[in-house]
């Protein structure tokens, strides 16, 4: 496309202003010369003296007539009067020559005015002859004569400077004509270029409209062509709505044909009746309140009426075009089909998605149904060594078991990775101890680098640390993953774990795990953190393994929100590290090291109900009770559970969750509410759901503790001496003060979480928890008449009510009562603060669902 | 206005055509004769010519006006008989008239010339008659100022001094 000259209106104006004035100046002038020969002409046209010429030689003739008569005086007859009237013929002649404007226009010089003096003067001397006597007259003749002749001369000469003169004066007046024609002449010619130079502006100007004229219509064409072959309708409409412009697409998409479309109302005819009435609020409203939509107004979905009534999902984009007349201008997009595909889109996400769940759920589903029968496999196996077992039957068990837990370990894995790809983990935040995670960890792992002759310990590098907030499971699980790799992979070496605070502010902390082991090679290290990666060595083989550990170790790394990364050197070792966020829990201090109870069962034998639909599990659990001496109990589901409740009484219940018939949940709570004998039994939830928000669920279905399945026999007894140390009390007179007297005020507790944020209560908790630890320990052991004794119990008091302890805080201040009175308490009162402190804290913690241990 | 101005002088001569001239006949003059008329006319007093002297022109009816003329100084007023006057005195039929001076010099007037009834034969100017020697005694003189059309070298060679003589053409 030619690139237009830019417009320059005002120096346009100017140059048309320039011309106008130039060519009016023009005319002016040709006007002023035109009068000018005009006037000239004017003064041709009226004759200012009669033919000179003439009237000159006339002079000639008359004169010498006048001096003929002179000569014929004597010889004819009437001579005089003939003389007479030839004098006065000639007198007259010159008379008239001297006067009027013919002698006025001749010039007035010596050689002019000399000879017609001479003439006038001989006039002059003649006229008294003339006039006098015939007698003197002729008398006069000779004398007459003599003048005349020498007159004559000067009446030749005067003729002639007359001539001349006035041939100059012609001259002039030619001259002078002949200077105002050129001028005219000149004058004309200019006019004449001035207004070929006006015609030729015109032309161009005229080109300039033309050319300017076929660029708006090519334009015009151009911009048709686009509005007609858009594949959106495009409605053009005036302010009041009534249509300018219907394209083909509108014609296709609505239905209506151009010259039915334009000069409608598209509100009238394109809108469906209900939402014409509702317009205000419309998405039209702009429309309606003749202005330019907002920006958030111009692109928007509605739907729209065809011919004959059919609805249709639209898209549209709409604009006002601000002019003297204002346009809207708008796109339409008929999106039925889109929406359609939309729909079938979600629908095939939605089915996607839930296929993907059941997927996830089965993995989960078979995971723990797997876990069933092998937790059998084990109990059983278990059982087996309390009997009597030749060498050869014992190194077959070791293998079956061992090949058992093999299997467990996968299941579990599997387990673990199908619970986090369901989405349903969520890493916990709570303030614990790292130093005892620590040490729990290598106490757990001693026996697997007992077997590979190893040595395990764990060091702070640099300042130590204490409390964190954290998720200490996962952590924990972490960590034991990556030191089972790395003892597996070490003979006779040593595995060491670091712990290091990254900054100042102690808010990350680095924990690494480093052996002196084989080591990775540099081209393996990428793909060790992938899952099932297992990396072909004698000691995989020989060890096993999932190949799923690094890819859980990766993911629960991530789900804390921290990083996890290794660094080899083969025949060197490899190190693990791990990066965490873990924010110290203030005034955190580790409570005393308790010692592991482990397989210190209660020294009575308890009656112990069994619920558990799966008869392996009854089975196993029945043998381990029973082989620790208590009195078993079995209930193959929860209907059956609750009615063996209501009528016998039992120390301690065990409770699947997931039965037939009545599942754990229902029945806690058909316990707890019935009013039974057993009502008040501590309830220990056996179950292999293992999630946070579970645990909680169970305690408010009246649950007392959770174990994982498969049981572990040392967990089982362990939880079992917890459960009842939070619930002996019940029935149990020993404890001071009323029976009513709960170990735990609920709606305090309750009170207490509410108000404050969990952090705050963990360390609170923690606060607590090691203070009563203390000062509990002090007042058992103190003498009854020990002073500071009642400021003591009377501080515990304050702590206990703080956490809702409200056993432990009345027989506190029953002690502090006693003292303040002179009574000294008795100092079986004292020694049983201990035992009630272990139940009341036991209770406290699995209210706050932490681990009792 | 040329034409204003003609049909004003065309009404004058109508109105003068009105006054009845005596159709006596036309008395031979007194003095010594001025104007000799000869041609085409119905009435004369001297054979075929008729000859008017002072007093019989200044009997005739008298036109008047004031003009300037390129021969003179100033305005001038002319008294004297209308040509047309004194050619429908005389009857005349012609066409064209041809007036002849003292010294000869002779030019034609044609008839649409008198018709108009502004030449006149002036035989005073500003009161006093004309000498010989002052372009006398006869002059026909037309009202130059009146119109520009009389400011033309041809009206300028009928306006003929001397005058004594005027025959009436076919």
């Amino acid at each position: 496309m030619q690139q237009a000259p830019p417009d320059r209106p005002f120096s346009r104006g100017w140059t048309v202003l320039q011309t106008g004035l130039a060519l009016l100046l023009w005319g002016a002038l040709v006007v002023w010369l035109g009068w000018l020969i005009l006037r000239e002409i004017d003064d041709y046209s009226t004759a200012n003296s009669d033919n000179l010429q003439w009237s000159l030689s006339q002079a000639d003739v008359e004169f010498l007539q006048f001096r003929l008569a002179l000569e014929k005086l004597e010889t004819s007859r009437g001579g005089l009067d003939t003389l007479r009237e030839r004098f006065d013929i000639f007198y007259s002649r010159m008379d008239r020559m001297s006067s009027g404007r013919l002698f006025r226009s001749l010039p007035h010089t010596d050689r002019f005015t000399a000879p017609r003096q001479q003439i006038q003067s001989f006039l002059d001397e003649t006229v008294p002859l003339i006039d006098g006597s015939d007698t003197a007259l002729i008398a006069a003749r000779p004398q007459l004569i003599a003048r005349a002749d020498a007159v004559e001369k000067h009446v030749r000469a005067f003729s002639l400077v007359a001539l001349g003169a006035f041939a100059e004066v012609s001259d002039k007046r030619r001259d002078s004509i002949s200077r105002l024609m050129i001028y005219m002449a000149t004058g004309l010619m200019a006019l004449f270029l001035g207004l070929t130079l006006l015609a030729f502006t015109l032309f161009r100007l005229f080109r300039l409209a033309r050319k300017r004229a076929d660029e708006v219509q090519a334009a015009g064409a151009r911009m048709q062509t686009i509005v007609e072959t858009s594949p959106n309708a495009i409605i053009v409409t005036d302010e009041t709505g009534t249509i300018h412009q219907f394209n083909a697409a509108a014609e296709r998409i609505f239905g209506y044909r151009r010259e039915e479309a334009c000069g409608r109302v598209a509100r009238d005819f394109l809108i469906p009746q209900e939402d014409r009435d509702a317009l205000d609020h419309g998405v039209f409203a702009f429309a309606e309140e003749r202005r330019r939509p907002l920006p958030e107004e111009r692109h928007f979905e509605t739907v729209l009426e065809a011919r004959g009534g059919r609805r249709f999902p639209a898209e549209l984009s709409v604009d006002r075009a601000e002019a003297e007349h204002p346009l809207y201008v708008a796109y339409i997009r008929d999106i039925t089909k889109w929406k359609e595909a939309e729909a079938q889109l979600t629908v095939a996400r939605d089915r996607a998605l839930a296929g993907e769940r059941t997927k996830s759920e089965f993995l989960a589903v078979m995971s723990h149904e797997m876990r069933t029968p092998l937790n059998g496999l084990l109990g059983t196996m278990q059982l087996m060594r309390d009997h009597s077992l030749t060498e050869r039957q014992t190194d077959l068990l070791d293998r079956m078991q061992s090949s058992g837990r093999l299997l467990l370990d996968l299941v579990n894995d599997v387990l673990d990775l199908a619970k986090f790809e369901a989405g349903k983990m969520q890493a916990t935040s709570e303030p614990f101890s790292l130093p005892r995670l620590l040490e729990g960890v290598v106490q757990t792992a001693q026996p697997l680098a007992d077997t590979y002759h190893n040595d395990l310990r764990w060091r702070w590098i640099g300042p130590p640390g204490e409390g964190v907030i954290g998720d200490a499971r996962r952590l924990r699980q972490v960590l034991l993953n990556l030191i089972g790799n790395a003892l597996k992979f070490t003979r006779n070496g040593t595995v060491e774990i670091e712990a290091e605070y990254l900054d100042p502010d102690r808010s990350e902390i680095e924990l690494r795990v480093i052996d002196s082991g084989i080591g990775i090679a540099e081209a393996d290290l990428p793909r060790i953190f992938k899952d099932f990666e297992t990396l072909d060595s004698s000691y995989a083989r020989e060890t096993g393994g999932t190949g799923l550990g690094l890819g859980i170790a990766k993911r629960f790394t991530r789900l804390m929100g921290g990083e996890i990364g290794a660094e080899s050197e083969p025949g060197e070792g490899s190190l693990f590290w791990i990066r965490l966020p873990l924010a110290p829990a203030p005034d955190f201090s580790a409570p005393a090291a308790q010692a592991p109870q482990q397989s210190t069962g209660p020294a009575r034998a308890l009656d112990v109900l069994v619920v558990e639909d799966n008869e392996i599990n009854r089975f196993i659990l029945r043998e381990m009770l029973g082989a620790a001496g208590h009195r078993v109990t079995l209930a193959e589901n929860g209907r059956v559970g609750v009615d063996r409740a209501a009528i016998e009484r039992f120390d301690v219940i065990l409770m699947d969750i997931s039965m037939p018939v009545m599942d754990g949940r229902t029945a806690t709570r058909h316990i707890r509410q019935g009013g039974g004998t057993s009502a008040e039994t501590p309830i220990i939830a056996l179950t292999a759901h293992a999630f946070p928000e579970e645990w909680a669920q169970f305690h408010e279905d009246g649950m007392t503790a959770c174990l994982t399945k498969p049981v572990d026999r040392a967990l089982l007894m362990q939880a079992i001496a917890d459960a009842l140390a939070g619930t002996e009390t019940v029935s149990n007179p020993v404890a001071p003060g009323p029976g009513e007297d709960a170990l735990i005020d609920e709606t305090l507790l309750a009170q207490l979480l509410a108000d404050l944020p969990k952090s705050a209560v963990d360390a609170l908790l923690a606060r607590f928890l090691d203070e009563m630890e203390r000062d509990i320990a002090l007042l058992a052991q103190s003498e009854p008449d020990a002073p500071g004794l009642a400021p003591l119990a009377h501080r515990c008091a304050g702590s206990s009510g703080t956490f809702g302890a409200e056993a432990m805080r009345v027989a506190l201040l029953r002690i502090e009562a006693a003292h303040k009175s002179g009574n000294h308490p008795d100092r079986s009162q004292l020694h049983g603060l201990s035992d009630l402190w272990r139940r009341s804290r036991a209770a406290l913690m699995a209210r706050l669902s932490l681990p009792a241990g | 206005m040329p034409f204003l101005s003609l049909l004003c002088r065309s009404l004058l001569v109508f109105l003068s055509l009105a006054l009845p001239l005596s159709a006596a006949e036309l008395p031979a003059p007194a003095g010594p004769p001025l104007l000799t008329v000869t041609g085409q006319i119905t009435r004369t007093n001297d054979g075929d010519s008729a000859r008017f002297d002072r007093a019989m022109l200044e009997a005739m009816t008298q036109t008047s006006f004031t003009t300037r003329t390129i021969w003179t100084d100033g305005e001038q007023r002319f008294t004297g008989v209308a040509l047309h006057d004194l050619l429908a005195a005389l009857g005349a039929t012609g066409s064209t008239i041809r007036a002849t001076a003292i010294n000869d010099y002779a030019v034609d007037i044609p008839r649409e010339d008198w018709e108009t009834g502004a030449p006149i034969i002036a035989h005073s100017n500003n009161g006093r008659p004309m000498s010989l020697r002052d372009k006398g005694p006869l002059w026909i003189i037309y009202p130059y100022d009146s119109d520009r059309a009389y400011q033309s070298e041809q009206v300028y060679a009928r306006s003929i001094w001397q005058l004594d003589r005027i025959n009436v053409m076919e």
